[in-house]
């Protein structure tokens, strides 16, 4: 190995000395809030079994509705949050670098609450739910951890949805 | 139907009343093989007392010739008695068999909920394979010993009549103990019989749960379960082998009392000059032959009494009646329905007392739609499946065009009725055969065509509708096709992938990665980068190439293999570092390029590469870290990173070892050339002659758009299609999403037309696409084609129908349209809203 000390061009992150995407994966994790608190072997297997995916400006990463199964953590780009309505949508909120949503469905097999388009050419970080419940099962501690920064964004959600409604009701 | 049940019918009913030719060929070459073995007793007396006393040489000759005729014809008849006998056996096995299957299928359902699947099978099989071996001589065996023993018995008596009297004074002691012993033998027998059951169960639990036990590690708790019934089970062989062997302990120690008053009385006899020395031999030898015979009717006794309590066993546990005729009584053609549903005052009682539907009624007209909805437990499934004479109601009625629905067979309903249960059940097999299945069920059995089976346009049209076709041309376009038989298909497919490249190669360049001889392959491992094609012959298989002196040659004549070797080290430190303690589960070794069932292999290795740095390594333990590298692939495994020196070098080497592999055995490898079809991948991936970009989860899908729209201008769709209802499902239809399997569930019901369709949140696992696809096609291709029973969870997908029922324990308590539901602001409205 010493002889080829060329970075690899996915670690663009972090580029180390060959640095493999699982490490640089990991180092993303160890920087993200809601993982903070998990101690860094267990993160290390989700760094493992994580994935990376790239969508292009204007493409939904998931529809309103759809049964998809992974969480995602922006490494580049903005999102919108959209709520899908046969006539017409409704804006919700924007996601951007370093943001993590869609965490809900690591928990429970449900189908999306909303929709999430790419804003601009987007990298995430994936993680699915078999995934994720096959650590749980492993490290079943680590639950508790994830389950809070999760909750606390549902309410977030709720609340501005709620205020969403609110103004709708004042502008008629 | 039957007039007597089969759970009725007595062991022996099934030997007397079969193959009685067979049977009566089979006594008469008993009662002849008789003959052949008293003959050499009689022979054997002669040969003493005339041959050999008078020294006649002719004498000697002529019998020991008929001795030996005798003896050779008594071994040729016993084969044939033999063959004859489990051929019978077997033959009656098999219909017995069959007919106890086709009776247990037909047991009410709530029967099944309370029988574990491991009983019924155990009992179909070992249990009744025993009694199968027994069947066989059940009448024979006793038949040819009782024949001989009497035989030997008289011919006793005929050499002297006060000694065979005194010998024969020890049978009656002993059939007076053995039936004794031999009873409580049975009482264990039965018990073992429970025992094994419960046994099975446990082991059929465990399989069918395994994802738990392995979830929680369950292991020891399992075996604790199977440990109960094993320790029982050890018991209860161990006090039948005791009485087992002190049966046989006792019928030798009679039979052998028998010469000890031969010699002392025969010797005397024989002293003082009243028997000839020829008679007593001849005595001692039958007096011996009656052992066997009577072993064997000891024996037969014993696997008479075992048959009978295995045989009774599993009769009297499916002696229940079905709840319905099967057929229609009269041999009447199945009912031709139009689908008027009604229902008065019909109870479903369970246990005695609970009221699982409670004074049911409605009224549906043919082509009308019903909407079953209630909270989970309120019977709305139920009342489904009660109509779907699928259980039967305890109290009032239920006609269905006036007929009542009790008195209807099985047939009429499944001609006319299509029930879709919630998690339906795909078969192992085809797509197709899933497809087809209601409508091959109602070919009647004995070949007469009632209803043709739906052709290939039909099939293709209730595909469409219910919105399976791209998922079956998606199937299709997944498979790996076999070389023979598709030159055709393959050569068309070629045409498609240069047509594909000039049309959206440029477009589809970031989401695709395209062979090129050229280029690096992030998509495939290294092995395959380097050889660039697939092998005919198992040295240039991945997995064996570094086994291979060529290919070794190759990498050290390419500087190859000091970077693998540094690869295959590394990506072992890392993986056996990360899997340390997860080695139970399959899962994390998706990712891994070492396999579950090697990570000790590979465990070993790293911890000699700790302490010897690469230096001590075995050639054994080299080529395993070679075989890694080789394994590796970039856009797939990420615990190692790949310089880019070696994406290079592997690419310069790549059409060197192309070259060199044509020189040095060419056809042992198909390299990838735009050319050749890759039988090692499939259709899809052909067309494409690339790998789309694992980090783009939307190329996949634009790249099928395209694949499909191709497909169709170049006419291969139904190709693609028929190819993908080919595809096996595999067990329980494992290999299909629970979205597909509810559609085939649908499909399949929708093939036979029915004219009653019943829908038990058969919607419910689909996403809203295609739930509001089928929706659609309710509320218009159906639309009073059909009476429509629906339940459903959401109150939305019965919007339109002609009549809501609101169940509530049992009850239907609310009923009528949507709207007016809704403006009652009753249950319905409460469903609406809080849910």
């Amino acid at each position: 190995m010493s002889l080829h000390t060329e970075p690899k061009k996915e670690c663009s992150i972090s580029p180390g000395e060959g640095r493999c995407e699982m490490s640089a994966n990991l180092e993303i994790f160890r920087n993200v809030s809601a993982f903070s608190g998990i101690p860094i072997d267990r993160l290390k297997l989700l760094a493992y079994l994580s994935k990376r995916v790239n969508f292009k400006a204007g493409e939904f990463v998931f529809h309103h509705g759809d049964l998809d199964d992974k969480a995602y953590l922006i490494l580049s780009g903005k999102v919108q949050v959209i709520r899908e309505f046969p006539d017409h949508s409704i804006l919700l909120h924007e996601f951007k670098e370093g943001d993590f949503f869609g965490g809900l469905v690591l928990l429970s097999d449900i189908k999306r609450l909303f929709s999430i388009k790419a804003l601009t050419d987007l990298e995430c970080l994936t993680i699915s739910r078999k995934s994720f419940q096959k650590v749980l099962m492993q490290f079943p501690e680590i639950a508790l951890k994830l389950l809070n920064p999760t909750i606390k964004r549902m309410v977030q959600m709720e609340e501005r949805l709620l205020q969403a409604q609110s103004d709708q009701c004042i502008y008629g | 139907m039957e007039p007597s049940p089969i759970t009725k019918k007595g062991l022996f009913s099934w030997i007397l009343t079969r193959y009685r030719g067979l049977q009566l060929l089979l006594l008469l070459l008993i009662v002849s093989t008789i003959l052949f073995r008293v003959l050499p007793l009689e022979l054997q007396k002669r040969i003493i007392n005339q041959a050999i006393a008078y020294k006649k040489m002719d004498i000697l000759f002529l019998y020991c010739g008929l001795y030996l005729g005798a003896v050779v014809l008594a071994g040729v008849l016993k084969y044939v008695i033999n063959l004859l006998q489990s051929y019978i056996g077997q033959r009656i096995l098999k219909e017995l068999r069959e007919r106890i299957y086709d009776h247990i299928l037909t047991l009410p359902i709530s029967f099944f909920r309370r029988t574990p699947p491991g009983m019924v099978i155990a009992s179909l099989t070992s249990e009744l394979s025993a009694i199968g071996e027994f069947l066989g001589g059940a009448l024979a065996t006793p038949l040819i010993n009782i024949f001989t023993l009497l035989t030997f018995a008289g011919y006793l008596f005929y050499l002297h009549p006060l000694l065979a009297i005194l010998s024969f004074s020890i049978y009656p002691v002993e059939i007076i103990i053995i039936p004794f012993l031999q009873r409580r033998y049975n009482r264990l027998n039965r018990d073992r019989i429970d025992v094994t059951r419960s046994m099975s169960n446990v082991i059929g639990e465990a399989i069918a749960g395994i994802h738990e036990i392995h979830g929680n590690a369950g292991y020891r708790l399992e075996n604790r379960k199977l440990g109960r019934f094993n320790e029982a089970l050890f018991t209860i062989r161990n006090q039948m082998n005791t009485l087992k062997f002190l049966i046989k302990f006792l019928n030798n120690f009679f039979q052998s009392l028998g010469p000890f008053i031969l010699f002392l009385l025969g010797g005397y006899l024989t002293l003082q000059g009243r028997f000839d020395l020829g008679a007593l031999v001849a005595f001692l030898s039958a007096y011996e032959k009656l052992y066997d015979p009577w072993k064997e009717l000891m024996d037969y006794y014993q696997d008479l009494q075992d048959s009978h309590v295995r045989y009774h066993r599993i009769m009297d546990y499916f002696d229940i009646q079905p709840e319905f005729l099967l057929a229609p009584p009269d041999g009447r053609d199945p009912l031709r329905l139009e689908g008027d549903i009604r229902i008065q005052d019909m109870s479903f009682i369970i246990d005695g007392e609970i009221r699982v539907l409670d004074q049911v009624s409605l009224a549906l007209r043919s082509g009308e739609q019903l909407g079953l909805v209630g909270f989970s437990g309120s019977g709305k499934s139920t009342l489904a499946m009660v109509i779907g004479q699928l259980y039967s109601y305890t109290t009032g009625h239920v006609y269905l065009d006036g007929q009542e629905l009790k008195t209807l067979s099985k047939q009429d309903i499944s001609f006319n009725i299509g029930y879709i249960a919630q998690y339906p059940f795909i078969f192992d097999g085809s797509i197709e055969e899933n497809l087809l299945y209601a409508c091959e069920s109602l070919v009647p059995g004995d070949g007469g065509s009632a209803v043709p089976l739906p052709g290939r346009d039909e099939i293709v049209k209730v595909l469409e509708l219910v919105g399976l076709s791209d998922d079956i041309l998606r199937i299709g376009l997944n498979t790996v096709l076999s070389p023979d038989g598709t030159e055709d298909f393959t050569q068309r497919v070629i045409r498609m992938r240069s047509t594909f490249f000039q049309r959206w190669g440029s477009e589809l360049a970031d989401s695709v990665n395209f062979f090129d001889l050229n280029r690096f392959q992030e998509h495939i491992s290294l092995g395959e980068n380097i050889a660039f094609g697939h092998a005919h012959v198992d040295e240039y298989q991945l997995e064996a190439l570094p086994g291979s002196r060529f290919f070794r040659e190759f990498l050290l004549e390419s500087d190859l293999l000091d970077p693998l070797l540094g690869l295959g080290e590394e990506i072992a430190v890392q993986t056996i570092g990360l899997l340390k303690d997860l080695q139970d589960d399959p899962y994390f070794f998706e990712l891994s390029p070492i396999s579950q069932a090697e990570y000790e292999e590979y465990q070993e290795i790293v911890s000699h590469l700790t302490k010897a740095k690469s230096v001590g390594l075995k050639q054994r333990e080299l080529d395993a870290l070679l075989r890694l590298a080789l394994r590796f692939t970039p856009a797939v495994h990420t615990m190692a990173a790949l310089p880019e020196n070696l994406e290079r070098d592997i690419v310069k080497a790549r059409r060197r070892f192309m070259e060199k592999m044509l020189q040095h055995d060419p056809g042992a490898i198909s390299f990838y050339r735009p050319t050749d079809y890759v039988f090692t991948q499939s259709i899809l991936d052909n067309i494409l002659f690339g790998r789309t970009k694992a980090d783009r989860p939307q190329a996949i899908e634009k790249v099928r758009e395209k694949v499909e729209e191709l497909l169709r201008q170049e006419n291969l769709t139904a190709e693609t299609l028929e190819i993908g209802l080919k595809f096996q499902v595999g067990s329980k239809g494992d290999r299909l999403s629970g979205g597909q399997k509810q559609k085939i569930a649908i499909a399949r019901a929708l093939l036979k037309n029915p004219r009653i369709l019943i829908l038990d949140e058969a919607t419910a696992s689909l996403d809203n696409a295609s739930q509001a696809r089928i929706q659609q096609l309710f509320s218009s291709e159906l639309k009073g084609k059909c009476t429509l029973i629906s339940v459903v969870h959401r109150l939305e997908l019965v919007r339109d129908f002609d009549l809501i029922a609101v169940m509530r324990a049992g009850k239907i308590v609310e009923m009528g349209q949507y709207q007016d539901l809704m403006d009652r602001k009753g249950l319905f409205y409460e469903l609406a809203h809080g849910a």
